[in-house]
């Protein structure tokens, strides 16, 4: 018999937050306001108070004129000042100012048509004179994970912005921490400030434990965001503040599944789909009492209903989209029982809005528009497919409903796929790419195919982009467009996104000049590394060059949460 | 998102009522008792022009020129109402002058290969997918040079650990050569798989001469035996791709040159004419 290779099992705690932190450290921190009511009893000894804090946060030392957050970053961690002041900019920072060389507005005409002569021969060239430094009142300092960018002057800057001060005990960016949100404002030191980092998961357990301290950050999400949000559903937009304040208080804000899926995923990627579904926690079970409307707040969910042994998906949910919806009118209109007639699994990260079924019975059903309603007339079990080839609800072939919902493709807003039947590989678009990007294309025309469909290694523009996570200097964000993209002038080359990308869609490059040599650090003379991706053209006119060059119409780019798009992309033959 | 069959009959019926449109008016053109040969020759210049701007369009992928796959259509479907045009230019005999022969060829085989690439087109990415792994072209021969490495190194192995020459003997008679290159590209164009049963019914008789060890290394090799043939057939099918247009575009060119030529001709005889 062969001998199995025995390592010590994985620990929760196996990569500390802040891998420095001290006894007096974490004293410290648990003399903070927002901690110092926590009482210890109420944690287990498998995760007491203390082991959560000095593995799940860290003492981070700004500069005065160092940034902190950025707008637009994505967040998963909150901060509690321990002494100094940070001043928070309550009226946008544009994106020069922090740094990146963006371009706001597509090419002009004669920019567009002046690639056709300007373009490098060599690949990956730069021209460093656009790189910042020593340009503008704009630094970096650090290295890696620690990498901040700073502001020269941070007098004239807070001259030109409104801004909030903040002073010791005050905690900020407890938002985007809990709902896997973009950062809303940037936060600056204004003067020698220390805070106390404290890392989602850390978050989610005191947050699950301690009474006190769940209402204190709850309390602040209601107050702040969750009205908003409900807003922004189109099954809540049409009723009147005073309600919709009376249904934020008594919604209840859930996480589901890991903050950091993609680390999981990337391990049963391709694997045993059983696999795959033990990391989909469920998050409503079929035929269990439905006690609330589920609205999703960020991330996304597998819809599926039981079959034989197993699981067979029915379709997928994502940002605002709601489940239980249908149940409830037919249990208004016809009496039917008020259980799930499917389940809820969430995929990744998911945060979900549980509004209780009285008051959609009471306000929402009475007033929503009726375009806005499941058709409840129709008889529940003649719903069911008829053959299990097809996935009705979505008009999909069922095999490839699984296939995207496995692969986690259904996180892609801008997904290239290829018609497999139709590609003929020509290779046109991976030209028009590289003429769109000075000579570099930005994607693989590779990648794994399902019934006819290729998933191209292309970055997807996710909606949860997990590539954001983590990036120390915010050079890859969401632009305007929406497109993610890497702002190259800022990217230090840590390659933290490239490794957080689940589906490989990043690229580490090492830069050259315009004769060809590589560029190299003042002090190693290593060359110098940035992350490229697909930036979906987003500065060229007319869109995605890939897509307006295949020649056969193979080539899609698709936001997967379009279902009816999708299906009529797929069904077009 | 329109079907394809939808966009067809769309395409085909506007290009039907093109060629009935143009039909029309070079017919009116005749009863004024006017030289129709100009205004055909004229129609034909234009949809060369337009043809030959899909290559223009294809260099210049940053500019909102309209999408590639609408200017193919374009270019499918005007080469059709093209020849309309062409045969009533120049009628169904064969032409006279060397200069008119050589158009007319050039024309035809514009015409072929075009209609030829069309097809392809459409039938190889089917095949293609429905024949095992798709693999990138330029990485072909390297994957073919891998796995002539592993079955040389099957091969000798089976020598040196097995003590037996029947596997070396046929790798080096039937094995080498079929990994040397690529193999039976015009069998897999004509969609058949008989050389490579062949080899498999080889290797399979090789079975009752050899040991549990020897029958496995045969059938190692005969995993990758599998895998070459299906790199033979993407090499045939995606080179068929890649390469017709090294047909139809220099015949583009060579057109576009003679037609000149004609057409300082026509006009240099023009007066002479009654």
């Amino acid at each position: 018999m062969v001998e199995s290779t025995a390592i010590a099992r994985p620990q929760r705690w196996d990569r500390p937050f802040g891998p420095d932190m001290t006894d007096v450290d974490v004293e410290e921190v648990l003399e903070q306001p927002l901690f110092r009511d926590i009482d210890p009893g109420q944690f287990p000894d498998s995760l007491p108070l203390r082991e959560i804090i000095r593995n799940d946060t860290r003492v981070r030392h700004f500069a005065p004129g160092d940034v902190i957050v950025r707008e637009g970053d994505y967040g998963n961690s909150m901060f509690v000042i321990i002494r100094g002041r940070v001043r928070v900019v309550t009226d946008g920072v544009d994106d020069a100012e922090l740094g990146r060389r963006v371009r706001k507005r597509p090419r002009t005409l004669f920019q567009a048509l002046k690639q056709l002569w300007a373009n490098d021969d060599q690949p990956e060239v730069r021209d460093i004179s656009t790189y910042f430094h020593g340009t503008r009142n704009l630094d970096l300092r650090g290295e890696a994970d620690d990498a901040r960018m700073y502001l020269e002057d941070v007098e004239a800057f807070l001259r030109q912005h409104e801004t909030v001060p903040l002073d010791d005990g005050a905690p900020f960016g407890e938002i985007a921490a809990l709902a896997r949100s973009p950062r809303t404002a940037t936060a600056v030191a204004e003067t020698a400030t220390d805070v106390v980092e404290l890392r989602w998961q850390g978050l989610r357990d005191i947050r699950r434990r301690d009474a006190g301290f769940r209402e204190h950050i709850d309390g602040l999400y209601r107050e702040r965001s969750l009205a908003q949000h409900l807003r922004e559903a189109p099954l809540f937009a049409h009723l009147d503040d005073g309600v919709i304040e009376e249904i934020a208080r008594h919604t209840s804000f859930e996480t589901h599944g890991a903050f950091e899926w993609f680390r999981d995923f990337k391990k049963v990627k391709g694997d045993d789909p059983s696999a795959v579904l033990r990391q989909e926690p469920v998050v409503a079970g079929q035929d269990h009492y439905l006690d609330g409307l589920i609205m999703i707040r960020s991330g996304f969910a597998r819809i599926s209903e039981r079959l034989d042994q197993g699981e067979r998906t029915t379709g997928y949910a994502a940002q605002n989209d709601v489940f239980g919806l249908e149940e409830i009118v037919r249990h208004v209109r016809h009496g039917e029982p008020l259980t799930f007639r499917r389940s809820l699994r969430a995929i990744g990260s998911l945060d979900i809005l549980r509004v209780p079924t009285t008051l959609v019975e009471r306000h929402v059903l009475p007033n929503v528009p009726a375009a806005l309603l499941p058709d409840s007339d129709a008889d529940a079990d003649a719903e069911a497919p008829a053959w299990l080839e097809q996935c009705t609800d979505l008009g999909l072939p069922q095999s490839l409903v699984d296939f995207f919902v496995d692969e986690r493709t259904i996180n892609g807003r801008a997904t290239m796929l290829i018609d497999t039947d139709r590609c003929t590989a020509c290779d046109d678009c991976v030209r028009a790419c590289a003429a769109a990007h000075n000579n570099n294309p930005r994607f693989k025309r590779h990648g794994a195919i399902h019934d006819g469909v290729q998933v191209t290694n292309a970055c997807m523009h996710c909606a949860d982009p997990v590539c954001l996570i983590g990036c120390p200097t915010g050079a890859i964000h969401r632009h305007e467009s929406g497109a993610v993209i890497i702002d190259d002038a800022t990217c230090i080359g840590c390659a933290t996104c490239a490794n957080a990308c689940p589906y490989d869609n990043i690229s580490m490059v090492e830069i050259r000049d315009s004769a060809g040599e590589f560029i190299v650090d003042q002090q190693t003379q290593q060359p110098i590394v940035k992350a490229t991706k697909c930036d979906l053209c987003y500065e060229q006119l007319g869109g995605p060059a890939c897509e307006r060059a295949c020649p056969h119409d193979a080539l899609v780019r698709i936001d997967m949460h379009d279902h009816r798009a999708l299906a009529a992309w797929v069904n077009r033959k | 998102m329109t079907t394809f069959v939808a966009r067809r009959l769309r395409n085909g019926s506007a290009a039907l009522l093109a060629v009935l449109a143009i039909g029309a008016g070079v017919y009116l053109y005749h009863l004024a008792l006017r030289d129709t040969s100009f205004l055909t020759g004229w129609l034909l210049v234009a949809a060369f022009v337009t043809l030959a701007a899909y290559n223009a369009r294809k260099k210049l992928p940053f500019i909102p020129l309209a999408r590639s796959a609408s200017w193919l259509q374009l270019h499918a479907w005007l080469g059709l109402v093209t020849v309309a045009v062409f045969l009533m230019h120049a009628g169904l005999t064969w032409p006279t002058g060397v200069l008119d022969t050589l158009l007319w060829l050039l024309f035809v085989g514009l015409l072929a290969s075009g209609i030829f690439g069309l097809l392809i087109s459409r039938l190889a990415p089917r095949a293609l997918t429905g024949h095992g792994e798709r693999i990138l072209f330029e990485r072909i021969p390297g994957f073919r040079a891998e796995l002539a490495r592993e079955v040389e190194e099957l091969a000798t192995a089976s020598v040196r650990e097995l003590g037996s020459g029947t596997i070396a003997s046929y790798y080096s008679r039937r094995l080498r050569p079929f990994f040397a290159r690529p193999r039976h590209l015009l069998r897999h164009l004509a969609g058949s798989a008989a050389p490579v049963r062949r080899l498999q019914r080889e290797l399979r008789a090789l079975h009752r001469y050899l040991s549990d060890d020897g029958r496995a290394t045969v059938d190692e090799i005969e995993d990758r035996v599998v895998a070459k043939d299906n790199l033979d057939f993407q090499y045939a099918w995606q080179g068929l791709l890649k390469g017709w247009l090294f047909t139809h575009i220099p015949l583009t060119y060579a057109a576009g040159i003679v037609t000149v030529v004609h057409i300082v001709f026509v006009y240099a005889f023009a007066s002479s004419s009654p």
